[in-house]
């Protein structure tokens, strides 16, 4: 018993350091980029260990990113996602990687395939549609990843818009993304155009117009020149709704 | 308990002195140095980052490996050179117990890497501070917010860090108690090294439920006895966005690290006890 105390006291103070470990832990994870055991799948087998091991880890993702480039002009599908993933893994605080992978997946790989499966003249038409829309949720996917991890939200939100009616042809979808672009400070312009048109022709038309309207007031009539491209949106908006003038936006003193 | 003290400084200080006349110190010195310095070259590969972010990503990274591979190889090579050259046998004929003479390899290799990751942390904080001036002068012109960088915060990586390397040299010191050889003691630390630097998937997973017993109770144990390095790794919300960093994170990650250092430390010398030299 004597002989093996000192062991049994080793081994305690071990397992008292794990759980005073645990306890820092708890508190230093929010300050470390989120990659987890799922966002780590993808890394592997791509030679990143030192970036997820500790250091490095922006210049390794950058590494990565440019290993990608060499994927995407051998138009290698496997390898350029595998790759565009991982650096967006390793480094998940960063735009420019979930945006530009987002693209990728979105809008190159479906035309890849079609070429792989022996290009456009031979593949139908249907398709076709169904890759550039299985490609483009896969975009999606990863732009959604993006907004949860990513600083700088607006740009992801508008590509992800883009994507969505553009390829996936979901226009509703599109639209939600842009109406969350829009609200954003700095936000575009023509995001709460777009996000106004999409309603419109969803046939939400009185919703599209309230919404579009109480934009231009709060954001845009103020600013610069007034946004008078906008303001003659809405003023087709009226039209077409057949509103009467007291229902109308007032008119502006500098409006033709 | 005085004379014991006074042996352990003496053994601390014979040893801090070999390894900086090591020119393995010196050649991992001037790479790392090098590395930091030519961080400001490099940012021409980067894609989207702030700069300062680069340039600090670029030191942390020379910290990390080039300490490691110090912290691992050093270790494991001066604990070795006193037993392959016999002057352990004259040692430990001497009034020295073994605990002290462990204790003073201790001390005095994390005396080395105490200088190693001081001068890289003056060397970065350097290069950084010159890059934020640039900056903050380009700022001025556009109207922009610049990236700026907290000497504080640089300041408290580097304590981390140090903590890190202490408990690397905790461990390559226990596995070398048991080794026979020095190639066993360096494969064996580089793969604790890996295996720490990893060891946030088990203690991430512990922390949330699950149904499974066995392998509940497997990554309890492991994240127990594998201690997690990663959490010394905040230099980026620690220089970059000191404001994020939660009170009190550092000091209970550096209780950590000293925790871990005085548990390996026993366990160490019980294993060296046991050793035949």
């Amino acid at each position: 018993m004597r002989r093996s105390s000192p062991w049994v006291i080793a081994v305690v103070l071990i397992l008292g350091a794990g759980y005073f470990s645990e306890c820092s832990w708890k508190k230093i994870r929010p300050c470390i980029p989120e990659i987890g055991r799922k966002e780590l799948e993808p890394t592997i087998g791509q030679g990143v260990l030192l970036g997820i091991l500790g250091g490095f880890r922006t210049v390794v993702a950058d590494l990565t990113w440019i290993r990608s480039y060499v994927m995407w002009e051998r138009r290698d599908r496997a390898g350029c996602e595998a790759l565009m993933r991982a650096a967006c893994a390793l480094d998940p605080h960063s735009r420019y990687f979930w945006e530009n992978t987002g693209y990728s997946i979105g809008y190159d790989l479906a035309h890849w395939e079609i070429i792989r499966r022996g290009g456009y003249k031979n593949v139908p038409q249907e398709t076709q549609e169904r890759l550039f829309r299985s490609y483009a949720r896969r975009g999606l996917d990863v732009l959604d990843d993006g907004l949860n991890y990513s600083k700088s939200k607006l740009p992801l939100l508008v590509c992800a818009g883009q994507l969505a009616e553009i390829k996936l042809k979901d226009s509703a979808l599109a639209s939600r993304y842009y109406h969350e672009a829009a609200v954003l400070p700095y936000a575009p312009w023509y995001a709460a155009r777009i996000a106004a048109h999409l309603d419109w022709d969803l046939g939400k038309r009185e919703e599209a117009y309230q919404w579009y309207r109480g934009y231009w007031l709060s954001r845009m009539k103020g600013v610069d020149d007034g946004y008078p491209d906008d303001l003659v949106q809405i003023r087709e908006m009226e039209k077409q709704l057949k509103l009467t003038p007291q229902a109308r936006l007032p008119k502006q003193a500098w409006e033709k | 308990m005085k004379a014991s003290l006074q042996r352990t400084i003496w053994i601390c200080r014979v040893t801090f002195l070999e390894a900086v006349r090591q020119r393995f110190f010196a050649f991992l010195l001037i790479l790392g140095a090098a590395m930091v310095l030519s961080s400001v070259s490099f940012r021409v590969l980067d894609f989207g980052h702030g700069e300062l972010k680069f340039i600090a990503d670029f030191g942390f990274g020379g910290m990390f490996l080039f300490g490691s591979v110090l912290a691992v190889v050093m270790t494991a090579q001066l604990f070795f050179s006193e037993m392959d050259n016999r002057t352990a046998l004259t040692l430990l004929a001497k009034p020295l117990s073994r605990t002290e003479f462990l204790l003073g390899k201790f001390f005095g290799t994390w005396a080395v890497l105490g200088v190693f990751v001081l001068i890289l942390s003056i060397l970065l904080g350097l290069v950084m501070w010159g890059r934020e001036q640039e900056l903050l002068a380009a700022a001025e012109q556009s109207g922009k917010i610049p990236a700026q960088f907290s000497a504080g915060g640089l300041l408290s990586f580097a304590l981390l860090q140090w903590f890190r390397l202490g408990v690397v040299i905790t461990i390559v010191l226990a596995v070398c108690a048991a080794a026979r050889t020095f190639l066993f003691a360096v494969v064996m630390g580089a793969m604790a090294v890996v295996a720490g630097q990893l060891q946030w998937i088990a203690q991430d997973a512990v922390l949330k439920p699950t149904q499974h017993g066995l392998y509940s109770t497997f990554l309890w144990v492991t994240s127990r006895l594998i201690p997690n390095l990663q959490q010394f790794n905040i230099g980026d919300a620690l220089v970059l966005e000191s404001a994020s960093v939660p009170s009190g994170a550092v000091a209970m990650a550096v209780g950590s690290g000293g925790f871990y250092m005085v548990a390996f430390l026993v366990l160490a010398a019980l294993i060296f006890r046991r050793r035949e030299i």
